[in-house]
């Protein structure tokens, strides 16, 4: 199995470090099944994010169809500004829609072992492209009213889990995103051992439909 | 419900990603009005349209759904008074933001 986090300029390094060293510690854990890559939108190389120019290299071209999990980042970068006039997280994230990720999502989504996750907001960049209308997901809270805005059901949990889409919130979800992958993927006890080795205990219940449903208050 | 809306319209609206700018075009039916929008890549029709004469001039609401630049389901209220309208979209949750419009 394969886990791909996808790199695109602006993005979130702590988004993307994140799931990969947990991802990396769980397969460490498993004898090395997972493989885990940072992948390019169209070319493998370096990849410059939104703090302070960080950059990243791109292993390899995302590829869609690989059975396992495709993780989209956020974007860093301003909060408040005009968005006429300043590149804010929002306008990073909507510009995605112009490139070739949409599309390569959108085959990820038709594949049939292909889970699609996202950190913070890689899934107001999805929405923004039209990709998760109806379905429910969370972003960062700062952007939860623009994902419902874009016709998403949004469940203000740390990770949401609506099948072949799983979303978490902002920035340091990415930790709980990539180990309830683990546990999903590979039991309670692979989730188990990463939290203790990095001191870290998940927060939070991962919302899913299943079970009953709450009475409204 | 009057003929005053009915024409060409350049609007300009803000979205969280910035200021859009569509081409609306409102005409009068028989069952009422009907209309779409241009913008950047695409054409949408407008949905719910109505349009009530008030004191200050022809108060009109719309629904649209655009998917460019982003995906977003807006509702409009607006005032036309002559040949400007004036008013808010909403999308969602969002706070409202201002629309202008010209007749053109």
């Amino acid at each position: 199995m394969l886990a791909q986090i996808v790199l695109f300029d602006g993005f979130d390094p702590l988004d993307v470090i994140a799931p990969y060293e947990v991802l990396c510690a769980g397969s460490d854990v498993i004898g090395g099944e997972l493989e885990v890559r940072l992948v390019g939108i169209d070319a493998a190389g370096p990849v410059t994010s939104g703090t302070r120019g960080l950059r990243l290299q791109a292993e390899e071209v995302l590829r869609p169809e690989e059975p396992g999990v495709v993780i989209v980042p956020g974007a860093s970068g301003p909060i408040e500004g005009d968005p006429d006039e300043v590149a804010t997280i929002p306008v990073l994230l909507a510009r995605i829609a112009g490139t070739s990720l949409p599309g390569l999502i959108e085959r990820a989504f038709a594949a049939p072992d292909v889970l699609v996750a996202t950190v913070c907001g890689g899934s107001l960049a999805l929405a923004m492209a039209g990709l998760i209308e109806g379905r429910t997901a969370v972003t960062h809270r700062l952007g939860n009213d623009v994902l419902h805005a874009a016709g998403v059901h949004v469940v203000e949990a740390r990770v949401v889990d609506d099948g072949d889409l799983v979303t978490s919130g902002g920035v340091t979800s990415g930790l709980d995103l990539a180990l309830h992958l683990l546990d999903r993927q590979y039991g309670p006890r692979i989730a188990h051992a990463i939290e203790r080795l990095f001191e870290y205990e998940r927060r939070g219940t991962v919302w899913h439909a299943s079970g009953r449903a709450p009475i409204a208050a | 419900m009057t003929n005053v809306l009915a024409g060409t319209w350049a609007v300009t609206m803000r979205t969280p990603i910035g200021s859009i700018e569509a081409e609306m075009h409102f005409a009068l039916n028989e069952g009422g009005f009907s209309g779409t929008a241009t913008g950047k890549g695409e054409t949408v029709p407008l949905h719910d349209i109505t349009a009530v004469m008030i004191d200050t001039g022809e108060r009109v609401t719309w629904t649209q759904t655009i998917t460019k630049p982003m995906r977003l389901h807006l509702t409009f209220d607006v005032l036309v008074d002559g040949d400007r309208m004036e008013g808010h979209s909403r999308a969602g949750r969002l706070p409202r933001s201002t629309v202008t419009g010209r007749r053109i």
